[in-house]
């Protein structure tokens, strides 16, 4: 469409300027457009947040719900990751269930959060067999501006970190009465590279992942772990490459925890 | 609802539950041009209400089929965001979405210059993030603000707001618990300020003419009050580099004069 | 009045006049359907807009952008409602998706389509946008602001009335800066030189032209 158009043009001038690692934005090769956080603005949620990486704008919320377990982990609560492209975020979006691109984009952030072991399932149980907690994080997009996955990283982490745990009562949860705070023992987040004529660059911006061959984005906590590994787009990485990613997601990553303060 | 026998709706000073007079707009706060990527946009904060608008168009309609040959199509979109309401919603559209859709798409057509842009589409689209009553009264109200900064041409803003009745007495924009009164009127209302039309009116209870006149009237006082606030909206971002730039304006001005008189 | 910021639907006046673009009239009164600034000229009143899509007009030259190639034309995208179709055999060079040109507007039709003729090839350059109301402060009263900016970043330039701009050599960061101010400030007055002054301070502080 339209708009896109500008990009394409632009995905020459991308990767001309990448050769003497430039961007277009000037930015340094791995250094991350400024980034604005706002947490617990929605106060039917149970815990939201809303990142502006660049232009990028996502919006997340948590909402927690008493539900059974699955058979397979009748002592375990769960969480459901879910995106949606607003319409809104870009002229090619339309209204309509996730399509490849975003269904992608949930399971990634699922897995980051999911296999850090940052929620203790077992300690979402209420009853055993009956009952758990299950916590449902929803991530709209606003604009899409580039690198959706590690703002709506950000944007689930900060969203959980302020989520407050609604007071049951008779199995029932009370409204507008909580007992504390979700426990998030671990900070897990996304970090995604963009690889344009065999250089690598951090965050890629809407006219870089026009011009890109590939992408890598890699979930991390604070103890220097993965959690998640998702290489996207129909370029490749070499083994080398994949490890210099890796060290700079440890690196990178510290600078965007240090970004969120929790209440 | 065995809640409404407890709750004072309007106290010995005329106050509501939440503080307001009978006659007093929860605060709203309209902030246009928020997105870069749609071509009009516009972020609104009313009472706990929280949304965001963004516009495209026009643009060509597709598939062909839908075109309509004498003039735009109005496609508004509105949605609830799943931790937007105290129990969460699916992400799936109810029917609730779908019927605020159409009547503010509907609203909105009359005050845009559709028949200036044949076979295209006009596509408007509303997430709502946090919502205590009201919501597609913020939600239209965004949209006109969202429509003017895309530069889409219109006869006027379309201005909305809610009246309603609570323990016997009509009052202006309710909120979520006097909506739970047990002789509750709900009654969204937008209008095109300058010629008072309205475009948009619906409404839940049971109530007489004479009362309703009351509720109608005052509810069109609240859409005025709203219209100032939009206006406000669109001007302030001009009205502020205008400031901003008044420094240098005035020293150009100066230089200039000093040009003058040689 | 002259110069007032208005919105869609606001009251311009109540006299009679000539009606340019953006106004109506309702019950014998002229109103804005958009936002943006009153003008008067000999009897005549519109309304500039600060914000809105570019509506093709007989006779521009506007920057199109090349977006498909089918059998006999090729659709070229001019940042309106819809593309232009130009067929193959028109054009003298074959073009390809992605190639910029220029264009002159020959007419428009009812739903607001534009036939294009004219078309020519850019070498090399670059493309920059602004919102096509703009343009016509980037170009100027008799092209002042253009020669400004010419001069000022030392650019090759070509402004197409649909808001895209090809620039070719030069200080094309020095460029964008300035076209960021003239979006920003385009509702304020004398503003070809208070741009004259920012590119003079700039090449001051800078240097001459281009960065490396």
């Amino acid at each position: 469409m339209r708009d896109d158009i500008i990009w394409e043009l632009r995905s020459d001038k991308v990767r001309e300027l990448i050769k003497s690692s430039q961007r277009l934005d000037g930015r340094a090769l791995y250094e991350y457009r400024p980034i604005k956080i706002e947490t617990d603005f929605s106060k039917n949620a149970h815990g939201s947040c809303r990142v502006v990486l660049g232009e990028t704008d996502v919006i997340a919320g948590v909402k927690m719900d008493v539900a059974e377990p699955y058979p397979d982990t009748p002592d375990e609560g769960s969480i459901t990751v879910g995106v949606e492209f607003m319409p809104m975020a870009s002229p090619v979006f339309e209204p309509g269930p996730p399509d490849q691109n975003a269904t992608e984009l949930a399971r990634v952030v699922d897995r980051c959060i999911r296999e850090s072991k940052a929620i203790d399932f077992k300690k979402l149980c209420i009853e055993e067999g009956e009952k758990a907690w299950f916590v449902f994080i929803d991530i709209y997009v606003a604009n899409d501006s580039g690198n959706l996955f590690d703002a709506s990283s950000l944007a689930a982490l900060g969203a959980l970190l302020n989520t407050k745990i609604p007071k049951l009562e008779d199995d029932k949860i009370v409204k507008d009465e909580f007992v504390g705070k979700l426990e998030v023992a671990k900070r897990p987040l996304l970090t995604t590279f963009a690889k344009i004529n065999g250089k690598l660059l951090l965050d890629p911006a809407i006219a870089e992942e026009k011009a890109m061959d590939a992408r890598i984005s890699i979930g991390t906590t604070e103890e220097k772990l993965m959690s998640a590994l998702q290489k996207g787009g129909p370029g490749s990485f070499t083994q080398a490459e994949i490890e210099q990613c890796i060290d700079l997601a440890f690196e990178k990553s510290a600078e965007l925890r240090k970004l969120l303060k929790v209440e | 609802m065995a809640k409404s026998e407890e709750i004072v709706y309007i106290n010995s000073e005329g106050k509501r539950v939440d503080g307001r007079k009978v006659d007093e707009l929860r605060p709203i706060k309209i902030v246009p041009s928020v997105l870069s990527r749609a071509e009009g946009s516009a972020y609104i904060e009313w009472g706990q209400n929280k949304a965001l608008v963004g516009v495209f168009g026009p643009r060509e309609a597709l598939p062909q089929h839908i075109q309509d040959p004498t003039k735009a199509l109005v496609n508004y979109v509105y949605r609830m965001a799943t931790f937007s309401v105290p129990d969460r919603k699916s992400p799936k559209p109810g029917r609730r979405e779908i019927e605020i859709s159409k009547v503010s798409g509907e609203a909105l057509e009359r005050a845009i210059f559709v028949e200036r842009f044949p076979n295209t589409t006009i596509d408007i689209y509303v997430y709502l993030f946090d919502s205590n009553a009201g919501t597609r009264c913020a939600a239209l109200t965004a949209a006109s603000v969202a429509l003017a900064d895309a530069g889409i041409p219109m006869r006027d803003l379309v201005s909305a707001c809610a009246v309603g009745r609570a323990a016997g007495t009509i009052i202006l924009d309710p909120c979520k618990a006097e909506e739970d009164a047990s002789d509750a009127v709900d009654m969204p209302l937008a209008i095109m300020p300058r010629t008072k039309e309205v475009v948009l009116l619906q409404m839940d209870g049971l109530i007489g003419k004479e009362e309703w006149k009351k509720a109608f009237e005052l509810g069109i006082k609240g859409c005025l009050q709203v219209y100032e606030i939009q206006k406000k909206a669109l001007k302030r971002k001009y009205e502020e580099i205008a400031e901003e730039e008044e420094k240098t304006i005035k020293q150009i001005d100066k230089e200039l004069k000093k040009v003058e008189k040689k | 009045m002259q110069g007032r910021l208005v919105i869609p639907g606001e009251l311009i006046t109540t006299r009679r006049m000539k009606l340019g673009p953006h106004v109506f009239v309702e019950n014998g009164k002229i109103y804005s359907d958009t936002v943006g600034l009153v003008k008067i000229e000999r009897g005549s009143v519109r309304v500039v807009p600060l914000q809105g899509k570019y509506m093709p007009k007989a006779g521009d030259v506007v920057i199109g952008i090349v977006v498909a190639e089918e059998y006999s034309y090729y659709a070229i995208d001019i940042n309106s409602f819809y593309y232009s179709f130009v067929p193959k055999e028109e054009i003298k060079i074959p073009l390809k998706k992605g190639t910029i040109v220029s264009a002159k507007i020959v007419k428009v039709d009812e739903i607001n389509a534009a036939t294009l003729s004219d078309i020519r090839v850019f070498r090399g350059g670059e493309i920059l946008t602004i919102s096509p109301v703009k343009v016509p402060r980037v170009i100027g009263k008799n092209a002042s602001m253009l020669n400004i900016l010419k001069k000022g970043t030392g650019c090759s330039l070509m402004v197409g009335m649909n808001g895209r701009i090809w620039a070719k050599g030069g200080n094309i960061e020095l460029l964008k800066k300035a076209l960021a101010k003239i979006e920003r400030e385009s509702h304020l007055s004398n503003l070809t030189l208070r741009v004259q002054k920012m590119l003079e301070e700039e090449k001051k502080k800078g240097g001459a032209f281009g960065k490396k």
